[in-house]
């Protein structure tokens, strides 16, 4: 049985066998772990540095702080400093001396938002150059362990810059995390170097900097800030993450979904590295509250249950480590650690030590074991929640689900301890008798790692709010705050526990406060509220707290002296939640598109509207380090005025947007100064880009489309396009004069040949391909012109004449009522299958298809023909329709409406409105609904009129009651006088029908 | 080959963002980071007709709606807020509905083709899409959305054209087929996405890969009835891609236009589908025509004959027209004249 499932089951059963428990694991452990006190330790009272780095030959320790630079030789015991002065308001965030032997003499130091490349010369370091690029602090920077050039940086701005040394001006390659959060911390990849990993919060994100526009993957690793990133030596893809939720996770990332193994301690975890040689792992864990151990300890990568080894000396919080290569002997290496205390130690770890890291037999076969209970474990870790961390109020159902804690606090009642610890149950003993000496502890003893990032986070820019101090170390902050005619000043005092949940902020209004006694009491709830409610959700609260403390004073005071709070309230509305979470209006812009600045839009009929305006980069002090336009919002740097805008303060309705100095309100001539500022008018621009598109209107509204002589109107239309300049028109219209011409009857074989004119195979694959072309080419004018003219033409009067086989008389042309000019579609599908057939057999297909005498036969074959005259093949007729469609909404844009028509007038396959009620007979012989007049099958009308009793073939209407009804003029005489139906059945057919259409609608 | 109609100037107090003209040409939107909304008649450089205010924050885009349901115009903004405006007269404009249901700056606005009825889609930050119809009878509203449509956001929309039933088959029963609704959209995560409504509910249908940054714009071409579709799209990554498929929508194949000099951000189909304006982060705004063998021409003001050359100073939007800033921005101004020129005929040439 593994020892986690001996936990288990030992919690689990009750509280009477915990002390046994923990004595068996202790017992274990206390065989297995060596406890080490340091090699060397120096000793420097003095120095105030926060960031230590060795470099490259493991002789120089670099300690830098904001006052100086300090170089320590490890090599020689006399413990002197080489130390340079440095003048810097701000605490040095981080120091990597370069990985690569041939810039070991480089070192990279962040200091606020900017990182110094450092030589260290002979005699005194030169600074070789600043990298300037990211706009808030920078948290973390690592080397490329294969490039010496690059360096990647990670910012509080989110952003992760990678810098080619040989081009310092600006980042190689942005990465860009849009969230919420900034990066804190980033490290390459130790084999191939390609991958890169960054911390924001609890998340990690791993990019590839061959790709670097996404990342790769995104890792959701802990529940709390992830303090250090580590990628493994050996394995290309492994990281080991620690974290504030008092885990060090290893991780797989091409299996990113959870970690393969766990560390669990239950303070949180500072750093977590790798050891360059062997199967180890060092860890620092930071004790809450300033109470337990400074814990250093190695770890087993095989074994997470337990460390091997503690290093014990250090009396304060241990700042960083970092590996002193031994490069003699490359089976040993050093530990270097500096600490709060002020001491840099060094500790040797040999080859034992090492040794015991590699996995033992049996130990194989418990990390083979492993992925069976890690469920257990991530669901472990699921039931922690971060006030869990929070020891000195352990929760029984943490506890109960915890089995370490279990055993813990059996332990501590066990031993009449009253102070249950936050450490691992393995070396409770060493540790009950340390702790003592260390219960009376200062302030300042705390990590101020997460108040330090909540200052840098805090927008410094608020309206309304001057930073008076921010100090982390004294843990307090002072504010003046001026808003509605009053001032406040604020005093913030943060106790120790403070970015644990349930532990807000003190505040207090100090002398210079102008508001009354009970304003104040209303305003310190306002704010202790805002606070307490921000520090439950484990974020940050002074900028929130800070922005409602300047709402509450707004409305406050205008409540009291009465004056309208409009203005307010459409600010309060804006807030939305997104902002709320944010912790800088800043970040939220990060993810909208930059504002354009140019622009370009065609409308319906070809015009084309532009506009640009250049941006005045001067004034606006873009975050620019590329050559190209940013892509964010929030690149626009307008000290978070922009944010602003949409967070408290009403934009001034004079200032520009994107300008850093507001304007004064009514000042005279604004608008002329507004335009120095911003560089260009807005001017917009609107051209005529029609002919671009070889449309014109001038032309549509000359060309005719006149049947009568087609061969005529495309003359007159080539004559159109000559006096518009369209020469490159001209040979089209004169080959379309051509395809008109009907051929000499000379030439031809037969009587009836000049019928077949249309017939002709190369004109109408010429006219169709003619079409086409232009239809391609984007000429829908042309095209459509082309298609309507060709397209049902009525044969030529002449044509008619001369065919003897067509004896129809005159007066028929003018009986041609216009409800036939509508063909029934079945007379088309018959058409079409016309081809080669010979115009008798068609005429007699034609007469069998008929449905009354042959009168009505040959007014058929009269209209027939004229689609059978067109030159357009019937395939295509349904795609031409539909550029003649586009082409009359051009028109109608062009407001030539009676165009339109007319090209309308030209489509067949005009898409009936599917909109409303529609009437549908049934043939009364076959029951078969019908669209047409007259049933096909049965020969016989399908409407007959209530009131004449004749057949209806024109207009119709009918009751949707009763369903009676017939001729539109006979129902319309009919309900003149009537109310009732015609055909005598009592339905009250007016009122009926319109109850029915309301009911409808 | 382009001539100038107008030059307006708009009196805006801040940057503009969008203008666009409505359907007949007639009236002209424009809108801008001072919140407003300002409408002037194309063809007169007066004052504008009317200023709609109504915004909070920077309006991103315009957009008209097809004249048959009246004189509409919807507005997007920073503020969060899609605004549809309505007219009786050029001067009167009232606030006909407002959309609030975006997390996030809203970046796009687009009506759907008049077929479909007054429908309007918006493109927002917070990663969604809305779609909003009206139902014109009641100018009663109903909105859909489409959650997590582009991680971290989406940056512009436009609609397929609509497609006309496939004349093969008998007109009456596909009349009574509804029309298949399709949007695409592109976002920060580089991804041009094609969605397509089944049953009410819009599902993802396609996503094109190509870019290598956030999309910027991207413009469905409108057709004329040829079977083919194509969809333009323009990104950070300084590349304009043309992405072509056959009517059925099954596979798109993509090319790229070309590689600009800067982001390009705004991209806009003539009415017939052959022409495309560009223009990007440096300015300038270049016209692109296909020609037969299926290559991608700049027709460019320089390079053609078909120049006017009275107007050919005009045609440069970005050249300083105040003798004020002569000085800080002429000099740059030339040479991106000139090494567009260059390119333009090079472009030609090939």
């Amino acid at each position: 049985m593994p020892p986690t499932e001996t936990l288990r089951a030992g919690s689990s059963s009750g509280g009477e066998r915990g002390g046994g428990t923990a004595g068996g694991v202790g017992g274990v452990s206390e065989q297995t772990y060596i406890i080490r006190q340091s090699n060397k330790c120096y000793e420097h009272r003095d120095s105030q540095a926060t960031a230590m780095s060795v470099d490259y030959s493991g002789q120089w320790v670099l300690l830098a702080g904001r006052g100086h630079l300090a170089l320590q030789r490890l090599g020689q015991d006399d413990g002197t400093l080489r130390r340079h002065e440095r003048q810097s308001k701000y605490d040095v965030s981080v120091a990597e001396f370069a990985i690569c032997p041939s810039r070991r003499e480089y070192c990279a130091i962040a200091t606020s938002q900017n990182i110094d490349i450092v030589r260290w010369g002979p005699a005194e370091p030169y600074y070789e150059n600043s990298l300037r690029g990211h706009t808030r602090t920078v948290t973390d920077i690592d080397w490329h362990g294969k490039n010496p050039n690059l360096l990647v940086s990670c910012s509080i701005d989110t952003f992760s810059h990678i810098w080619d040394l040989r081009d310092p001006r600006k980042p190689a390659l942005s990465l860009n995390a849009v969230c919420m959060s900034g990066a804190t911390q980033v490290g390459f990849n130790r084999v191939s170097g390609n991958l890169l990993a960054a911390a924001h919060d609890g998340d990690l994100r791993i990019w590839d900097i061959r790709k670097g526009s996404c990342p790769t993957h995104y890792i959701t690793a802990h529940l709390n800030r992830v303090h250090g990133i580590n990628w493994s030596h050996m394995r290309e893809t492994c990281l080991a993450t620690a974290s504030q939720d008092g885990t060090v996770k290893y991780f797989d990332v091409c299996n990113p979904r959870r970690a393969e193994k766990i560390i669990t301690t239950l303070s949180p975890v500072w750093r977590a590295r790798y050891t360059p040689i062997g199967n180890g792992l060092v860890s620092i864990v930071v004790p809450h509250l300033g109470r337990g151990e400074n814990s250093l300890l190695l770890w087993s990568n095989s074994k997470q249950t337990d460390p091997i080894c503690s290093f014990v000396g250090h009396t304060d919080v241990i700042l960083d480590f970092a590996w002193r290569p031994n490069r003699e002997n490359f089976n040993e290496i050093e530990l270097v650690t500096w600490s709060r205390d002020r001491t840099l130690r060094v500790w040797k770890i040999d080859e034992q030590m090492l040794k015991l890291c590699e996995p033992s037999a049996d130990e194989d076969e418990e990390s083979e074991s492993t992925p069976r209970y890690e469920p257990e474990l991530s669901e472990l870790r699921a039931l922690t929640p971060p006030e869990f961390l929070h020891t000195l109020h352990p929760r029984p159902m943490a506890a109960a689900s915890l089995p370490i804690v279990a055993t813990l606090d059996a332990a501590g009642a066990a031993g009449g301890n009253a102070l249950p610890m936050a450490r691992s149950p393995s070396f409770g003993g060493v540790y009950t008798r340390r702790e003592e000496t260390h219960i009376a502890r200062s302030l300042t003893d705390q990590p101020t790692c997460s108040l330090h990032h909540e200052f840098s986070l805090l927008n410094t820019n608020m309206p309304n709010v001057d930073v008076d101090m921010l100090d982390a170390i004294k843990r307090y902050a002072c504010f003046k705050i001026c808003a509605a005619d009053h001032t406040v000043i604020l005093q913030v005092t943060f106790p120790t526990s403070y970015p644990s949940p349930n532990v807000p902020p003190d505040f207090q209004l100090c002398q210079g406060t102008t508001l009354s006694s009970d304003v104040s009491a209303v305003l310190l709830k306002v704010l202790r509220s805002n606070a307490l409610q921000r520090v439950k959700k484990s974020r940050s609260c002074l900028e929130q707290c800070l922005r409602a403390l300047v709402a509450a004073m707004k409305k406050r005071v205008t409540a009291v002296s009465g004056v309208g709070v409009g203005a307010d309230r459409s600010q309060l509305l804006l807030q939305s939640p997104r902002l709320e979470g944010a912790l800088s209006s800043a970040l939220h812009d990060a993810c909208i598109p930059f504002p354009r600045t140019s622009g370009v839009h065609f409308n319906a009929i070809g015009m084309l509207t532009t506009f640009a305006q250049v941006l005045n980069t001067k004034r606006l002090t873009l975050r620019q380090h590329q050559a190209i336009t940013p892509r964010t919002l929030s690149a626009i740097n307008s000290s978070g005025l922009l944010g602003n805008a949409m967070a408290t303060t009403q934009r001034d309705a004079n200032a520009s947007f994107y300008l850093q100095e507001r304007m004064i309100a009514g000042k005279p001539g604004k608008q002329r100064v507004m335009r120095q500022m911003n560089g260009t008018t807005p001017v917009v621009h609107v051209y005529d880009a029609s002919q671009l598109l070889h449309i014109n209107r001038e032309m549509a509204r000359e060309f005719t489309l006149d049947k009568r002589n087609i061969a005529d109107t495309c003359r007159r239309n080539g004559e159109i396009c000559r006096a518009h300049g369209r020469l490159d028109l001209l040979p089209i219209w004169l080959l379309a004069e051509l395809i008109a011409t009907p051929p000499a009857t000379g030439q031809q074989l037969g009587m009836n040949c000049p019928m077949l004119f249309h017939k002709d195979p190369f004109k109408k694959s010429l006219l169709e391909s003619l079409i086409m072309h232009y239809a391609g080419a984007g000429d829908v004018q042309t095209a459509v012109l082309l298609a309507c003219l060709f397209d049902k033409c009525p044969a030529a009067p002449s044509d008619l004449k001369d065919v003897p086989s067509c004896r129809l008389p005159s007066q028929l042309h003018a009986q041609l009522s216009p409800y036939h000019t509508v063909l029934p579609l079945d007379f088309k599908s018959s058409t079409q299958s016309r081809t080669a057939a010979g115009n008798l057999q068609q005429l007699k297909q034609l007469r069998s298809n008929s449905w009354s005498d042959s009168l009505n036969c040959l007014m058929t074959f009269g209209q027939t023909d004229a689609y059978a005259c067109s030159l357009i093949k019937r395939t295509r007729m349904p795609l031409f329709d539909q550029f003649k469609r586009v082409y009359a909404d051009i028109l109608f844009g062009w407001q030539l409406l009676s165009k339109r028509a007319l090209v309308l007038k030209h489509t067949l396959h005009a898409p009936p409105p599917s909109q409303g009620v529609e009437f549908v007979t049934e043939c009364s012989g076959c029951a078969k609904p019908k669209r047409t007049p007259k049933c096909e099958p049965c020969k016989r009308p399908v409407l007959f009129c209530t009131l004449c009793c004749l057949p209806v073939r024109g207009a119709a209407n009918a009751c949707l009651s009763c369903g009676h009804g017939g001729h539109m003029q006979h129902m319309m005489q009919w309900f003149e006088k009537h109310s009732v139906c015609a055909a005598g059945c009592g339905c009250r057919c007016l009122q009926r029908t319109s109850e029915l259409l309301a009911l409808i609608s | 080959m382009v001539s100038l109609l107008q030059e307006i100037d708009t009196e805006h107090e801040d940057m503009v963002h969008h203008a666009a003209l409505d359907f007949y040409g007639l009236l002209l939107a424009t809108c801008s980071s001072d919140g407003s909304v300002r409408i002037f008649h194309s063809r007169k450089n007066n004052k504008s007709l009317a200023e709609l205010k109504g915004h909070q924050g920077p309006v991103w885009q315009v957009a008209w709606a097809h004249p048959k349901f009246g004189n509409i115009l919807a507005s997007c903004s920073y503020d969060r807020k899609v605004i549809i405006w309505k007219s009786t007269t050029p001067r009167d404009w009232t606030k006909l509905y407002e959309y609030n249901n975006h997390d996030s700056s809203v970046n796009s606005v687009d009506f759907a083709p008049p077929e479909y009825g007054l429908i309007l889609a918006c493109a927002s930050s917070d990663g969604s899409i809305s779609v909003v119809t009206c139902n014109t009878e009641y100018w009663a509203w109903d909105a859909k959305k489409i959650p997590n449509a582009h991680t971290i956001g989406v940056n512009a929309i436009s609609w397929c054209p609509a497609q006309t039933p496939d004349p093969a088959f008998d007109q009456r029963v596909t009349s009574r087929t509804t029309l298949v609704k399709r949007l695409v959209s592109g976002g920060c995560d580089n991804l041009i996405k094609i969605w397509r409504e089944d049953n009410d509910r819009w599902t993802e249908e396609h996503r094109l890969e190509a870019h290598s940054d956030w999309v910027r714009d991207v413009a469905w071409a409108p057709s004329i009835g040829l079977p083919r579709l194509q969809i333009a799209s323009a990104s950070q990554d300084r590349h304009v891609i043309i992405w072509s498929s056959n009517t059925d929508l099954s596979q798109w194949t993509s090319c790229i236009l070309h590689t600009f000099d800067d982001a390009v951000w705004s991209i806009s189909w003539s009415t017939t589908g052959n022409v495309l304006a560009v223009t990007g982060g440096d300015n300038n705004v270049s016209l692109w025509k296909e020609n037969s063998e299926g290559q991608w021409i700049r027709i460019n003001y320089e390079s053609g004959t078909a120049i006017q050359s009275k107007q050919s100073h005009n045609l440069h939007p970005q050249q300083p027209q105040q003798p004020a800033h002569l000085h800080g921005s002429s000099d740059s101004d030339h040479s991106s004249n000139l090494s567009n020129s260059h390119l333009s005929n090079s472009q030609l040439s090939n």
